[in-house]
């Protein structure tokens, strides 16, 4: 099983991706990179920030995985939070929609644009749901 | 007499520089006891603000009152004192109203172009202006190392966790655990917060912390958000003093405090920018309050009584005491940051 935040873990999350009718339905018109920051926490097993980048396009993904930062910033959205957070939003425990209005999860780009597609990102936390993960706090 | 002046970047020298005298009615001559060296020195000492070759620097002093112009009432020859780091004329609109910090004829002593060319208190003698505003006579029994950092950080400490509004179950995070955080962080506890988390990555800042009464939280280890999410049922800091000024220490502020909670920033800021969700801020209906400089003379009496009952405690902040010859020295250890806290006897 991959572990989250690594690249294995992101290409499996790329598989579930394309492998989802509801997914693409959801997100036919979506366009635009999006980068989850998953913010160090040593005490964590996390020691340094991960990069994790997802090239969504109408309803796919077209590639992606872990990334250096440059790359990662220069997406057209990062969602940024602690690993603890990003865990909560992997395990189902965190609504992201919520959570990135209580900033929680924080969005560099245009949220109300995020939020417009609250069906699409709702699917895409529920296929993270769906890869085997394993979590390094927990190994 | 002998003062610390700036002579290059990186470089101080202590030099004789011309005696001061009472130029103005208002003005008062003290001669320095203590003084020490502030953190915002090193930004003269880099050359990040406009300061002259021979410019005497400094801002944080007690002393003895030598003489007094005309029109001072407050203090006369032999009293002892607390000097402000910012000038003001105690007049105009905004000192009436208590913020000092935004008179019309705001000065700081020892800072230069910026601070209206007035020398420094890093010296045998200085020259304070409208004396009757700007020195605080000491109480009886208080030696000058407890009274020193009243006119400065100790009582910009107590203005942050003040302006807070620090209620009794609340917790409490300061982010940097330098000068101002520790005295913030003793205000907190003094004002009455359940609990004082001090956030920093250095271990001697984390040490400090300890001694300020505070939880030490080592950010190079935890997430800061994480950490106050953990000792708060997940809802974050119900208070947050930024003591840093930078943009990485604004976000954690405003990551690691609660929905509908204070943020007060006390931290220096110049041309720093940061991007910001608007609605973010909005929905969680966060108090962001930012501090500027302490308007000194509206607070120095109530830290200072603080100081006076044991509740704020500056010295376990002195890690060295040198004289005003080996200032120079004092420069080095503590923009090496091997210093806490330097001060200075002439």
């Amino acid at each position: 099983m991959p572990m989250f935040p690594t690249d294995p873990w992101f290409q499996d999350l790329i598989a579930q991706i394309n492998g989802s009718a509801d997914y693409l339905e959801a997100a036919e018109t979506w366009e635009g990179d999006i980068t989850f920051l998953v913010e160090a926490e040593p005490d964590k097993g996390i020691p340094v920030d991960v990069w994790g980048l997802l090239d969504l396009w109408h309803g796919a993904c077209r590639g992606g995985g872990v990334v250096d930062e440059a790359r990662g910033y220069a997406s057209a959205y990062v969602i940024r939070a602690p690993y603890s957070r990003w865990k909560e939003v992997v395990t189902g425990d965190l609504d992201p929609v919520r959570a990135m209005m209580q900033g929680k999860l924080r969005v560099q780009g245009d949220l109300p644009t995020i939020v417009r597609y609250v069906r699409a990102a709702n699917e895409l936390v529920h296929l993270c749901g769906e890869v085997d993960t394993t979590f390094p706090d927990e190994a | 007499m002998r003062a610390v002046v700036f002579e290059d970047e990186g470089v101080v020298q202590v030099a004789d520089v011309p005696e001061p005298r009472v130029l103005e009615p208002g003005d008062a001559v003290v001669r320095v006891t203590r003084a020490a060296i502030c953190g915002s020195d090193l930004h003269f000492y880099h050359l990040k603000a406009p300061v002259a070759p021979g410019d005497v620097l400094g801002h944080e002093a007690v002393g003895v009152v030598e003489s007094v112009g005309d029109g001072v009432a407050s203090v006369r020859p032999g009293d002892r004192v607390i000097v402000a780091f910012d000038i003001a004329c105690g007049a105009c609109w905004f000192c009436r109203r208590g913020q000092t910090q935004l008179c019309d004829e705001a000065a700081v002593l020892g800072a230069g172009t910026f601070g209206g060319d007035l020398p420094g208190t890093q010296a045998e003698r200085v020259r304070v202006p409208a004396a009757d505003v700007n020195l605080l006579r000491m109480p009886e029994g208080l030696d000058d190392e407890r009274a020193l950092f009243v006119g400065d950080v100790l009582t910009t400490g107590f203005y942050a966790a003040s302006l807070a509004a620090i209620g009794p179950a609340d917790a409490v995070a300061v982010i940097g655990m330098g000068p101002v955080g520790f005295f913030a962080a003793q205000s907190a506890r003094a004002l009455g917060a359940s609990a004082v988390y001090g956030l920093d990555l250095d271990a001697d800042r984390l040490a400090l912390a300890e001694r300020a009464g505070a939880i030490p939280v080592d950010v190079s280890a935890r997430h800061p958000a994480t950490a106050l999410a953990d000792v708060t049922d997940g809802r974050g800091a119900d208070v947050v003093i930024e003591a840093v000024g930078s943009p990485t220490a604004f976000e954690s502020a405003v990551n690691v405090v609660r929905r509908g909670g204070r943020v007060v920033v006390v931290g220096m800021y110049a041309g720093e920018t940061v991007e910001v969700q608007l609605g973010v801020y909005w929905a969680r209906a966060i108090e962001l309050r930012f501090a500027g400089l302490c308007p000194v003379h509206a607070w120095w009496e109530r830290s200072l009584a603080q100081v006076v009952a044991g509740a704020i405690d500056p010295a376990p902040l002195i890690s060295h005491r040198l004289s005003l010859e080996d200032a120079p020295r004092g420069y080095e250890l503590f923009d090496r940051r091997e210093a806490t806290k330097v001060v200075l006897t002439p």
